[in-house]
């Protein structure tokens, strides 16, 4: 299958290392991600709450871009807004009209829109993963945590389960690690609140390092960046507030994945998290 | 007199009860009220009106008291809500309808940054069509003058490289422009139909 990659804008600032790891590990499957020529912002939350024909029109300038390929995504947000419009646009030709007098192109709904979950679960196989695995991440246990806008709504965004996504479980599983199942999989962070209001997100973030903890976990796995900055950078402000030291580390799966396919951790932005991976690994070996 | 006056407020109230449904697009009349979404809903424990309680509310037509609840501006758009309620009623449409019209009219509780978040994040995305993380941020501690919160965290970004210095650069930034413009017209042009709707039933 042929892609194109939609960034979006998380990836080239507080998720950097989200971007780097994915390229890392893409290239190391061979799975090629050209970067959709000069995309704009998927409006995020701040346009569905604001502007509903703004909310669809700026995904779908993008998504009309593509050229019939399926367009391949990192973050949740992105991927929630540009699943909602294909939803919306597709279903009704009154929605479509609407949307083409705003961004003077008739998109139809249509471009194909995959999570990078989806990508190397599904497309690629969790067979190939484990068969580039040289590093398996042996004695590692890990709780995937998926957040709210990969499997919500599910009529929507067709990801997996909505109450039990077992993709990154899956990829972890075959990167070698121990998944351990745990029921906070899809519970809210907070989001953006981290800027607006940090109580809804320090309250939110504390039920969920505390549940990963009690699941006996070594580490969070993400697949967003607002969740990943909420759980990784946010474990300090729990601490001072509640006087919980979690300590854990908070990583990307393209960045764990990447260490169990032999990448150099440099490669993988692992310098970007904020709680330390380093001893972690160190003491697992990796 | 007073006859005259209930079915004017009655009056007000359908008018309110249709224009939440045809902004939203949530079917109201559905909800059985279960409380299956304010049992999921990350923020209930806190909220000032539950969100199976809104529901009500605006079924009953209580315009003033939903437009000016604290809970429209807490609600993290989880979406959990929406994926578990059995009368496929779309709360987190219903939230998202209910903060355009309390914006509206003018009606956004006191305390709450995030409109002013919003519109900081739009403004950016209109003019560099990209989020200008650092621009972003600058604004908005100016806007709303809490200059101090998370300071201590700036230096650490910078040096996990989590902020670019540099604004972005996207080409077609006066189609951009236009795009912006051209959905402020059409929005406002469905406000306008949305309310002489609601005003002739």
């Amino acid at each position: 299958m042929s892609y194109v990659f939609y960034p979006g804008c998380s990836l080239e600032g507080t998720a950097r290392d989200f971007g780097q790891s994915t390229m890392a590990v893409a290239k190391a499957l061979g799975l090629e991600l050209p970067e959709l020529p000069d995309w704009t912002c998927c409006g995020s939350t701040a346009a569905h709450q604001t502007d509903p024909l703004l909310a669809l029109a700026l995904p779908a300038k993008n998504l009309a871009a593509a050229g019939g390929k399926t367009v391949a995504v990192c973050c949740a947000a992105c991927y929630s807004r540009l699943k909602t419009a294909n939803h919306e646009i597709s279903a009704s030709p009154d929605v479509r009209r609407r949307v083409a007098e705003v961004t003077g192109i008739d998109y139809d709904g249509r471009t194909p829109v995959l999570h990078l979950l989806e990508i190397l679960a599904k497309d690629i196989g969790l067979a190939k993963i484990a068969a580039h695995v040289t590093r398996p991440l042996k004695g590692l246990r890990v709780v995937s945590y998926y957040g709210c806008l990969l499997s919500r709504p599910p009529e929507i965004t067709n990801f997996d389960n909505a109450e039990n996504p077992m993709l990154m479980d899956n990829v972890m599983k075959a990167a070698g690690a121990e998944a351990i199942d745990w029921p906070h999989k899809t519970e809210c962070c907070g989001a953006s609140y981290s800027i607006t209001d940090v109580s809804i997100v320090l309250a939110l973030t504390r039920e969920i390092l505390s549940m990963a903890r009690a699941a006996g976990a070594d580490c969070i796995v993400t697949a967003c960046p607002l969740c990943q900055i909420n759980l990784d950078m946010r474990q300090k402000d729990v601490a001072k507030k509640f006087g919980e030291e979690y300590n854990l580390p908070v990583f990307y799966f393209t960045q764990l994945l990447g260490l169990a396919l032999g990448l150099e951790p440099a490669s993988l932005g692992l310098r970007s998290l904020v709680v330390d991976p380093m001893p972690l690994l160190a003491a697992k070996d990796f | 007199m007073s006859t005259m006056r209930e079915t004017r407020l009655a009056n007000e109230a359908a008018d309110f009860v249709a224009l939440v449904e045809a902004e939203s697009g949530a079917p109201l009349a559905a909800c059985l009220q279960c409380a299956k979404c304010t049992a999921g809903c990350p923020v209930s424990a806190r909220a000032d009106i539950k969100p199976h309680v809104l529901v009500r509310l605006v079924q009953m037509g209580q315009r003033d008291e939903v437009l000016s609840s604290r809970m429209i501006w807490e609600c993290t758009s989880c979406q959990t809500c929406t994926t578990r309620c059995p009368q496929k009623v779309d709360i987190a449409a219903l939230t998202d309808a209910l903060r355009r019209l309390s914006r509206a009219a003018g009606k956004v509780v006191g305390g709450t940054t995030v409109p002013t978040f919003n519109d900081i994040f739009l403004r950016t995305i209109r003019r560099l069509g990209r989020m200008y993380e650092m621009g972003l941020m600058t604004s908005f501690k100016l806007r709303t003058g809490n200059l101090m919160a998370d300071v201590d965290k700036f230096p650490m970004m910078l040096a996990k490289r989590k902020l670019a210095l540099l604004p972005p650069h996207v080409r077609g930034a006066a189609e951009r422009k236009r795009l912006f413009e051209r959905a402020r017209r059409a929005s406002e042009r469905a406000e306008a139909l949305a309310k002489a709707g609601g005003e002739k039933k």
